[in-house]
């Protein structure tokens, strides 16, 4: 009992570092992700454009190699980042990219008489954004944004290659040294709670903004 | 409602051209509205009437050609070339125009009052408690007082019309432009909204209108355009206009729509 109590402990421990990644780049990810939508649907093409180039690069290849290659890579060419600062990095450009398309997907269902309204009501183009526009992007990209977050919270067990000491990794090394496979079953428990309680929180969400 | 106005020239549009690159919509059109009157836009569809109206508050800008709004001109066309009002002067010029669409284009997230506060709150900066007065009295006029805290989706087409109406009124314009507002509507509920802008045409309010409803433009409208081609065809106050149209394409159109 005691010795359950202690990997417990240690679990904890590893939890952490997997929560600091998670809200760290959730923080980080959804305002990029905004930007970068209204980029790709910039009038100016040469923003537009790179921005495109961005996505494409951060969703055509594994999460994993963007991890090695901000982490191994980067400090060939004299950029040496802390390991939590490499994960966040690269988790962040990440994430950003898929939001991106979500929340462009989600300006562009907006329908077009929403726009024009607002503008014979006389309400600027920031004013629309943020007034009209947002608020009913919000309620439609609810669902997807929730589907990423919850892929997030699963992704940040990939920093186990970047030696961090997550909650998978502190699990494998209780059960690679004591040959119990309990802690396996902990680490499940865990990720199971923490997208239980982000289910929940996304469920209120979409009951607040759904409620028209 | 013969056509004696002689108030001031709330709208004039000189010599409209537009085109969608090789498409002509709008050949050369000459528009003028004094305070008060109800100008109503007939034709078939593609005719370029709802065009021509969405270029009065620069939903669509024009190639050539030239449009005041209370003698403050919006755009003129100086060396061929269509030159806009800027920044503050353009704002100014457009905020006397009101617009009323085919769709509605309520904001589905706010309740009705919420809809009617948004724009004078945002846009002139008022305090709540200086439009809700207003609102609600606006409200109460379209007949809706007991809907101020429902929301768009819970209303039906003709209440969101009315309400629509409603918003656009609270920016207190000076010309009201209508864009099909009935034509989205199950047709027992074009009534309301019909009796809505007679209302407001009753009380002298300068209105644009593109429509179907014939009924409506014989009996509110104080001038009748009939478009095709991106031609005005014919042009007359409604009695002479509906009782006995003189070209051939207007009586065609005319006898299809009875």
């Amino acid at each position: 009992m005691e010795k359950l109590f202690d990997i417990f402990l240690l679990m904890l421990d590893g939890t952490q570092i997997t929560l600091e990644i998670f809200f760290v780049t959730l923080l980080l990810s959804l305002p990029l992700g905004m930007m970068a939508a209204l980029g790709r649907l910039s009038s100016l093409k040469i923003i537009s454009r790179i921005v495109e180039f961005y996505i494409w690069i951060m969703r055509g290849t594994p999460l994993m190699l963007q991890l090695l290659f901000v982490y191994f890579a980067l400090p060939m060419i004299g950029i040496r980042l802390p390991d939590i600062a490499a994960a966040l990095l690269a988790f962040t450009l990440n994430y950003a990219a898929y939001f991106a398309e979500i929340f462009r997907a989600g300006i562009q269902a907006v329908p077009k008489g929403q726009y024009e309204a607002a503008k014979t009501l006389g309400m600027s183009y920031p004013q629309t954004m943020r007034r009209i526009i947002l608020p009913q992007v919000i309620r439609i990209v609810l669902p997807p944004v929730s589907n990423e977050t919850i892929n997030l919270v699963k992704d940040t067990s990939l920093v186990y290659i970047l030696a961090m000491n997550d909650l998978l990794r502190v699990a494998r090394t209780i059960v690679q040294r004591e040959f119990d496979m309990t802690p396996f079953l902990f680490a499940a428990i865990f990720y199971l709670a923490m997208t239980f309680v982000l289910t929940w929180g996304f469920k209120k969400l979409e009951a607040h903004y759904g409620k028209y | 409602m013969a056509n004696t106005n002689t108030g001031e020239i709330m709208l004039k549009m000189t010599d409209i051209h537009k085109a969608y690159d090789d498409l002509e919509v709008l050949k050369g059109i000459d528009i003028e509205v004094r305070r008060g009157e109800v100008l109503a836009i007939i034709g078939p569809s593609g005719s370029g009437k709802s065009t021509l109206l969405r270029c009065i508050n620069k939903l669509e800008t024009i190639d050539k050609g030239s449009i005041a709004i209370k003698d403050k001109f919006l755009v003129q066309t100086k060396d061929s070339e269509a030159v806009y009002a800027s920044g503050k002067a353009e704002r100014e010029i457009l905020s006397s125009t009101g617009m009323v669409f085919q769709q509605f284009n309520l904001f589905p997230h706010m309740t009705v009052l919420e809809n009617l506060l948004e724009a004078p709150m945002q846009v002139k900066g008022l305090k709540r408690s200086e439009v809700e007065p207003y609102a609600r009295e606006l409200l109460a006029k379209v007949g809706l007082s007991d809907r101020a805290d429902y929301y768009p989706s819970q209303l039906s087409g003709g209440q969101q019309q009315r309400v629509a109406i409603a918003r656009a009124l609270c920016m207190k314009p000076d010309i009201m432009l209508f864009d099909e507002p009935t034509s989205a509507l199950d047709p027992e509920l074009t009534g309301e909204v019909l009796k809505t802008m007679r209302e407001l045409a009753a009380e002298h309010m300068t209105m644009v209108v593109v429509t179907h409803e014939m009924a409506f433009a014989r009996e509110a409208a104080s001038q009748v355009i009939f478009m095709a081609d991106g031609n005005i065809v014919e042009q007359g106050e409604p009695e002479a206009f509906f009782a006995a149209p003189k070209e051939e394409r207007t009586k065609a159109f005319l006898q299809n729509m009875l």
